[in-house]
């Protein structure tokens, strides 16, 4: 007889693996960069690229260091990688990505003792240190956009998309790439209303001239047709992507959900500075009175890195508390900071830091939101009192 | 009321190879080896000498204090040695009865007869009990007597017969509860008058709807007597968990089921009861099932105690060259056999025999959350798992950590290491835990007695 196998109950388990849920997100993730692709030409791919290639290599190195088993199989570096690359804009310099990666991997992750173990989002803690250490990079005064004219087969359009070099823009020669967008919509948002000329008329009124004149259209915002971070100009695909996670179960709708609810419902209700260093307040719900007032709230959700972070981050299971209840308070939290940081902050982004401060809160929600330990804690009437 | 519990998940049930199959009787062979440990607490001591004619429901072995219990011979021979073999629960070795059949398989002359046990008084129903050698055959075989004794102080009110069968793959009951509807729900009647609860409830899981009907059919004109369907779900079968399903009480953290008002007993264990009192025919012989992808011939049998491990797995059609996991029991809860060289024993319900072991590979704890949506116990498994690796890794606080995190409210359901993606061996680091604290209670009540020697010299 062969030998027998002998071990701890249980013997049997369920199909999933962490390489097999990490791998998923990765496939989630996929149409958003295939339309950056699209969007920004091969530059954006090749960030990517450079980005997933620096987080696996830096993956490997430190595991080696660390004298564990290397792992990069798994996917999660991958993962860390192309969100890493997601947060910046196509025309950033080859080194941001890679710099960007290597600290994401090097210092959120393997320092604190790899997959599991890390306190903060990796790909966050990437964001942030470039967002210092290469502001011009990272804050273009425009996001240039590769613009195609129609011939006769569409196919070949698409096609000449990604193969047009967005960093060109500006160059004579490029006529294919226009840089047609200024700021980020949240950034347009937030400069329009501080503007003097906002004291001007009625709060409505002048909130409509900020939609109209300067932001752009909210379906193009929704879909993807704006300039933007390479991974997050469209929110319809993350969101398909982040349906797929949901049917999987990687992801717990109520999540993403309460996060997003969070935000829309605040940024509707919140009273909002106008004019420079906040002259003016008045309610949110002031714009209501104009003809554009619920598209408000609604930019809010499309625009900017909120739906990147509300569905791809602030779901991270590693750095997100562990059971239902702690994670309703986690995505809570992050939509109030948010939301705070936009609408009061020095930044038009507050995703990025308020992820990270939740983060930073998940061993204490933990704590909070322990489960009942059977038998424990509420009292049953005692049998006699049944009935 | 709701009739579930908190957690738990939904493994494949694994049953349908067997659910059909209704038990083969197995006829006494040539040697049958019984073991002296059948039960939880202490083994039993041996009553036969070498060479002894018993016959069958003769007391081979009595039990050893108010926790263990009664053996009786499985068939009328001879007792060839007092000899050992390999305890199918532990692993370890355990004394145990040779007895070579003599082929005739006469009931000695106290049993087998019929009793009106309905004008017994609830003490001498309990001592029959106690005198049939029964124990819990659902796995934990615990004492049967000693749960239907509850402590001082507790009152009884409800019997719940236990008929979910929530480990997979296992049949062994829904046969019987197929088979025997009515001498299950005379059994029930015993350990109502045993208890004097008033209200007894036989759950079945609703993926045994058959058993379900031919229980209620037979159940149709008992007045204290509920036969209810509950929704699948592992492990709707344990005890605590089944009591909150149909009850809604909550056994308190450290109680007793009593301390709620139930008792609880097993399927089978009311069968066995129902024989014992109305035939006087002690336990000699059990239902197990036979399965897995490493059997030809899965089925259900039932054999007398003692019966050889790898004769029945041969007449199941063994695959000896293929197998890589025989488990006595169910997959979730079950252990794994280092040997087949072994004896049924009263507890043995399966034997699950499988081709290719599940790996686990325990990886790093991703903090999915799976393990605390499936502990039915309201505990953090990951914690757990993470503080047994601390402990192992002589962070000897861990084990303060883990007490303090519910350790011993545990029950060990594998629910948790069944939905961890990242295959972790949670149930492996609690078992660890919990053996580390009771050495630690063992070296503190050490301590304590050497001082009061100490003191008193
Ligand atoms: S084995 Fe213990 S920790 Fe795991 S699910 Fe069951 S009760 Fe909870
Ligand atoms: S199921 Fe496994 S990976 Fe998920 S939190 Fe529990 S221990 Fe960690």
């Amino acid at each position: 007889m062969t030998r027998l196998t002998v071990s701890s109950s249980p013997h049997i388990r369920q199909t999933d693996s962490t390489a097999k849920i990490m791998w998923s997100v990765v496939a989630a993730l996929t149409p958003a960069l295939v339309l950056s692709g699209y969007l920004f030409g091969w530059r954006a791919l090749w960030v990517t690229g450079l980005s997933v290639l620096t987080a696996v290599v830096c993956e490997a190195l430190a595991q080696r260091l660390r004298k564990t088993p290397v792992t990069i199989g798994d996917g999660s570096a991958v993962i860390t990688g192309i969100l890493v690359a997601f947060c910046m804009p196509a025309t950033v310099h080859w080194y941001v990505p890679v710099f960007g990666s290597a600290a994401a991997i090097l210092i959120a992750k393997q320092c604190f003792g790899g997959l599991g173990c890390n306190i903060w989002n990796p790909a966050l803690v990437g964001r942030a240190i470039v967002h210092v250490s290469f502001a011009k990079d990272m804050n273009p005064s425009s996001y240039p956009v590769v613009h195609v004219e129609p011939s006769s087969s569409w196919l070949s359009d698409v096609l000449r998309h990604f193969t047009i070099d967005v960093t060109a823009a500006g160059d004579a020669a490029a006529t294919a790439v226009d840089a047609i967008t200024g700021p980020s919509p949240m950034a347009i948002l937030k400069k329009g209303l501080a503007s003097p000329d906002a004291l001007v008329g009625s709060p409505a009124e002048q909130f409509t001239h900020v939609l109209r004149g300067q932001a752009p259209h909210l379906w193009d915002a929704f879909w993807g047709n704006i300039g933007g971070n390479i991974g997050e100009v469209s929110a319809l695909l993350l969101l398909a992507g982040v349906v797929y996670l949901v049917v999987k179960g990687y992801v717990r709708w109520y999540s993403p959900a309460l996060y997003l609810g969070t935000v829309a419902v605040l940024a509707a209700v919140l009273p909002l500075p106008l004019g420079p260093e906040g002259a003016r307040w008045v309610w949110a719900a002031a714009l209501r009175s104009g003809p554009d007032g619920m598209l408000y709230p609604l930019y809010h959700l499309v625009c900017g890195g909120l739906m990147l972070g509300a569905l791809y981050m602030a779901t991270d299971m590693v750095t997100s508390p562990l059971s239902p209840r702690g994670q309703m308070v986690f995505a809570v939290g992050c939509g109030v900071l948010t939301v705070l940081i936009r609408l009061y902050g020095g930044y038009p982004e507050g995703v990025c830091y308020s992820i990270l401060l939740m983060n930073t809160a998940v061993p204490l929600i933990d704590r909070w939101t322990r489960p009942r330990v059977f038998g424990t804690g509420h009292k049953k009437p005692a049998p006699g009192a049944s009935s | 009321m709701a009739r579930t519990f908190r957690g738990g998940v939904h493994p494949p049930d694994g049953k349908a190879a067997t659910a059909g199959l209704a038990p083969q009787r197995i006829a006494p062979e040539a040697a049958l080896v019984i073991s002296l440990r059948q039960s939880m607490g202490a083994a039993s001591a041996p009553l036969v000498a070498v060479g002894q004619k018993v016959l069958r429901g003769e007391p081979i072995g009595k039990p050893s204090g108010f926790v263990s219990a009664a053996l009786h011979a499985p068939t009328s021979g001879t007792v060839k040695k007092l000899t050992t073999m390999n305890d199918p629960v532990t692993g370890g070795k355990v004394q145990a009865i040779e007895l070579e059949p003599d082929g005739e398989d006469r009931w000695h002359d106290a049993c087998n007869q019929p009793r009106a046990w309905r004008d017994m008084a609830p003490e001498a129903v309990r001592q029959a009990v106690a005198d049939a050698g029964l124990v819990g055959l659902g796995g934990a075989t615990f004492p049967t007597h000693v749960k239907l004794t509850p402590p001082k102080g507790t009152a009884v009110d409800t019997v719940i017969l236990n008929g979910a069968e929530c480990e997979p793959y296992l049949t062994c009951d829904h046969r019987l509860m197929l088979a025997s509807p009515g001498e299950i729900l005379e059994g029930l009647d015993v350990f109502m008058r045993a208890t004097g609860a008033p209200r007894g409830v036989v759950a079945v899981e609703d993926n045994k709807p058959d058993a379900w009907r031919a229980l209620r059919d037979a159940a149709a004109d008992l007045k204290h007597v509920e036969v209810l369907a509950l929704p699948v779900k592992y492990p709707q079968g344990a005890e605590k968990q089944l009591i909150k399903a149909v009850t809604g009480r909550e056994v308190p953290s450290g109680g007793l089921p009593a301390d709620a008002g139930v008792v609880v007993q097993n399927v089978a264990t009311a069968y066995a009861a129902w024989e014992a009192l109305a035939w006087q025919r002690p336990l000699t012989e059990r239902t197990l099932t036979i399965t897995g992808d490493a059997v030809s011939r899965p089925g259900n049998f039932s054999v007398r105690l003692g019966t050889s491990v790898p004769s029945l797995l041969e007449r199941a059609g063994l695959d000896a060259e293929a197998v890589g996991k025989v488990i006595a029991g169910g997959p979730m809860m079950g252990l794994a056999l280092a040997t087949i060289d072994t004896y049924t024993i009263k507890g043995l319900s399966g034997l699950l025999c499988l081709k290719s072991p599940e790996m686990f590979a325990h990886g790093p704890c991703i903090r999915c959350g799976n393990c605390v949506d499936a502990c039915p116990a309201g505990l953090v498994p990951s914690t757990l798992s993470l503080l047994g690796e601390a402990y192992e890794d002589t962070q000897l606080d861990a084990l303060d950590a883990a007490m303090e995190s519910g350790l011993m409210d545990c029950i060990e359901c594998g629910s948790c290491a069944y939905a961890c993606p990242a295959g972790r061996r949670i149930v492996h680091y609690v078992r660890f835990l919990k053996a580390e604290r009771r050495k630690q209670l063992a070296r503190e009540r050490e301590r304590k007695s050497q001082q009061q020697a100490a003191v008193s010299k």
